[in-house]
């Protein structure tokens, strides 16, 4: 199920920052890019789904980013980060040839193994499917593993999708449902119009509540309404995992910055259960 | 799909399924099976509202028109859901433009006939609004959700 971090070599020292290379820049949208990185040291940073990696910008500071993708060669890394302050607008402004610092692995993982057998719902809003994505690539390097396997993405505007070649690839999949829909369609977009949680009943037909396994990141509310319908479907709590975000600094649940109830989210979370969330979604930033 | 019977197509869509057979026979007799193909209007605003769509099958855009714009999608029904519901409260004239994306099938019901049905059959009628009280509520939520602009840009870091 959700596993605590590997540890490595360089997880021996969580403090220290070790020097990796950007080796593709990819242009997502318009704010948002993924990079994927290749370490200049022998070190192997072997990061799961749903995890996240402090990249550390030199002289600029430090964030927390989630995997996106799985890697194409042992230790290398795949991050989508969206330039929305300071250390991620040096983020995206990165091109192959630059350095970074990258700590970790840190964090919970999706319950990938726990879905074995199961029909998988993934849910994500906006930037939310980054860390989705690399679940999603595991699942379908195991296809057999799973039963149905539905993804269901929100996005702003068409502008918006992220990861639109994959998004080509996989609606031809038989193998895959793949539902998106947009809040604000521009004249061109001829899909499905409206916020995600919409999406969860057109599903219902397509999986076992009991036997589902639904992992959901995106913005919170948008979350807390996805978990109200998932409920609404019969889907149990502890099926229910969302990814949260916070403030995390040093990702080893000294800081506190990230604390939720009980939680620090960099080392309890960022992937939890909704069984143990739920005694604290009455807080108004849950 | 088009040789099904409005009878056979209100027994198997979630709106009307849960019905007594007895009840759907009732209702089957207000309705008629249309077909619409991409971009045909279902329904158009202004235009008197004389009809209650359950969507069978396809993509159907409840849309706007600003000038100067053309239409804005505000939101898409698929098969399973219901379109139109302006026919119930003077002056029953449709607020918005509903158009079919993809090529649609909906069983069409009579306003008229419905209204008259709803009257001499009270617990029919009950049951119905408050299903079409519970799509309109499922709407509004989703409006509201469309409002805030979750996917806008998050805090800074």
């Amino acid at each position: 199920m959700v596993k605590p971090a590997i540890a490595t070599p360089a997880a021996t020292n969580p403090f220290f920052p070790l020097p990796f290379l950007v080796i593709s820049r990819r242009r997502e949208t318009r704010d948002t890019v993924t990079l994927r990185l290749r370490p200049l040291s022998d070190v192997r940073l072997i990061a799961q789904p749903g995890q996240f990696m402090m990249l550390s910008v030199y002289g600029v500071g430090e964030v927390p980013i989630s995997v996106s993708g799985l890697p194409r060669r042992p230790g290398e890394l795949e991050h989508t980060i969206r330039a929305v302050g300071s250390v991620t607008r040096h983020l995206v402004a990165l091109h192959p040839g630059d350095q970074i610092g990258v700590r970790g692995p840190f964090g919970t993982s999706w319950p990938l193994q726990l879905a074995h057998g199961q029909d998988v719902l993934l849910v994500a809003g906006g930037l939310g499917f980054a860390p989705l994505r690399s679940a999603l690539l595991a699942i379908l390097r195991e296809r057999w593993r799973y039963r149905q396997v539905i993804v269901l993405y929100g996005a702003r505007s068409p502008a918006d999708l992220l990861y639109r070649r994959d998004l080509s690839r996989w609606l031809q999949r038989p193998d895959l449902v793949l539902r998106i829909t947009v809040d604000h369609p521009d004249q061109y977009w001829r899909g499905q119009v409206g916020v995600v949680p919409n999406l969860i009943r057109q599903m219902a037909a397509f999986f076992e509540p009991a036997n589902t396994v639904a992992m959901i990141c995106g913005p919170e509310i948008m979350m807390r309404f996805t978990i109200r319908e998932l409920q609404k479907h019969g889907i149990p709590d502890e099926r229910i995992f969302l990814s949260l975000e916070r403030n995390m600094q040093c990702a080893i649940g000294l800081c506190g910055h990230c604390q939720l109830g009980p939680f620090f989210l960099c080392k309890d979370g960022p992937v939890l259960p909704y069984s143990r969330l739920a005694p604290f979604s009455e807080i108004r930033e849950f | 799909m088009s040789d099904r019977s409005v009878l056979e197509l209100l027994a198997t869509h979630p709106f009307t399924a849960d019905l007594s057979e007895e009840q759907q026979a009732q209702l089957a007799a207000c309705a008629r099976i249309a077909h619409f193909e991409p971009d045909e209007y279902l329904l158009r605003e202004g235009q008197p509202a004389t009809a209650f769509y359950l969507i069978v099958s396809g993509l159907v855009s409840i849309e706007v028109f600003v000038p100067g714009h053309g239409p804005r999608p505000l939101q898409t029904v698929e098969g399973g859901s219901a379109v139109g519901w302006s026919w119930m409260l003077a002056p029953s004239r449709w607020e918005f433009d509903a158009r079919a994306l993809e090529r649609t099938t909906a069983v069409v019901f009579d306003a008229e006939r419905l209204r008259a049905l709803f009257l001499e059959d009270c617990c029919l009628g009950l049951r119905l609004v408050q299903r079409l009280l519970f799509i309109i509520t499922e709407r509004l939520r989703a409006a509201r959700l469309q409002l805030l602009d979750l996917y806008g840009p998050p805090r800074e870091r």
